[in-house]
């Protein structure tokens, strides 16, 4: 399908470098810029909502595969770390994604290596259809520590 | 659309290309018949396994099942929806393609070779043949349905 849908957050300045944000989905937030960026600690960073869009919305996606792939999902964590390039100009950008996802499934009636085949394709998945995955132009690199438990 | 005759018919909409073998027959509902003697291969087009989004679990009907025209020939589950594919013709499934329990991903990956799912010895072949597509006015559906779906 080739539908549209939106999505909205609205900002609010609070004097110094400090802002309110109200996401669409109802939480309301802090954010400043990151402290060596003369931003404020403790607070939601754009920053770190780029690198949490990427991580989230993998995680999601994952989670639907996974269940669309009929694996038994035990556990799912992921450790995810933006790279970001200050260029000759002082533009800057992020240039890669790497999510180190931990992973833990248990082995199901196709045994290891069938179970293991299927939580991969799964994995490529989650990428593939992931809505953040597809609108960013950062490398993702994917580096998934996988354990199948009998 | 580009048309080789001695090969393929290739569509294009927007930013997808899609594939249609001229040698084969299509069903309206996106499968492709390819005749064997009076045996007739069976599988998903090119279209249609683009569109379904890659495949989970391909579960072809067992060999030696009757089939009436509409009945299903597999379940298809992908990462976005389930299908149920209806035979294009009436007859007896003959063979399946075992390849498909541990890999269904040949579908998305070879829809016209490994990809296959059923043999189907048909009950009347000229009647059951006659009344499939050929490619271009298969890929001409399939364009029709394309563009339907991305003006939405």
């Amino acid at each position: 399908m080739s539908r549209t849908a939106t999505y909205h957050t609205t900002v609010h300045w609070k004097g110094e470098y400090l802002g309110r944000i109200l996401m669409g989905n109802g939480p309301e937030m802090d954010f400043s810029a990151p402290p060596d960026a003369h931003g404020h600690s403790g607070v939601l960073t754009p920053e770190d909502a780029f690198v949490a869009a990427v991580n989230t919305c993998i995680m999601m996606m994952f989670l639907w595969s996974a269940e669309r792939f009929k694996l038994n999902l035990l556990s799912y964590a992921c450790r995810a770390e933006g790279t970001k390039r200050v260029e000759l100009n002082k533009t800057e950008s992020f240039t890669q994604v790497a999510l180190h996802p931990h992973i833990v499934v248990r082995s199901d009636e196709v045994g290891r290596e069938g179970t293991l085949k299927r939580l991969r394709r799964a994995l490529d998945s989650a990428v593939k259809y992931s809505l953040i995955a597809n609108s960013i132009k950062s490398n993702l690199i994917l580096k998934p520590e996988i354990e199948i438990v009998p | 659309m580009t048309n080789d005759p001695d090969n393929a018919i290739e569509l294009r909409v927007d930013k997808y290309i899609f594939r249609f073998p001229n040698k084969l027959r299509y069903s309206e509902d996106g499968l492709w018949v390819k005749q064997e003697g009076a045996l007739l291969r069976i599988g998903m087009s090119d279209f249609v396994q683009q569109r379904s989004g890659d495949i989970a679990f391909a579960i072809p009907t067992p060999a030696g099942t009757a089939l009436d025209a509409g009945d299903e020939i597999a379940a298809v589950e992908t990462v976005k929806v389930n299908l149920s594919l209806p035979s294009p013709v009436k007859g007896k499934i003959v063979e399946v393609n075992s390849l498909l329990q541990e890999s269904p991903e040949w579908i998305n990956q070879e829809p016209y070779g490994k990809g296959w799912i059923v043999v189907v010895q048909p009950e009347c072949l000229g009647r059951d043949v006659g009344r499939l597509i050929p490619a271009k006015a298969y890929s001409e559906l399939a364009r029709q349905h394309a563009e339907a779906e991305l003006s939405t």
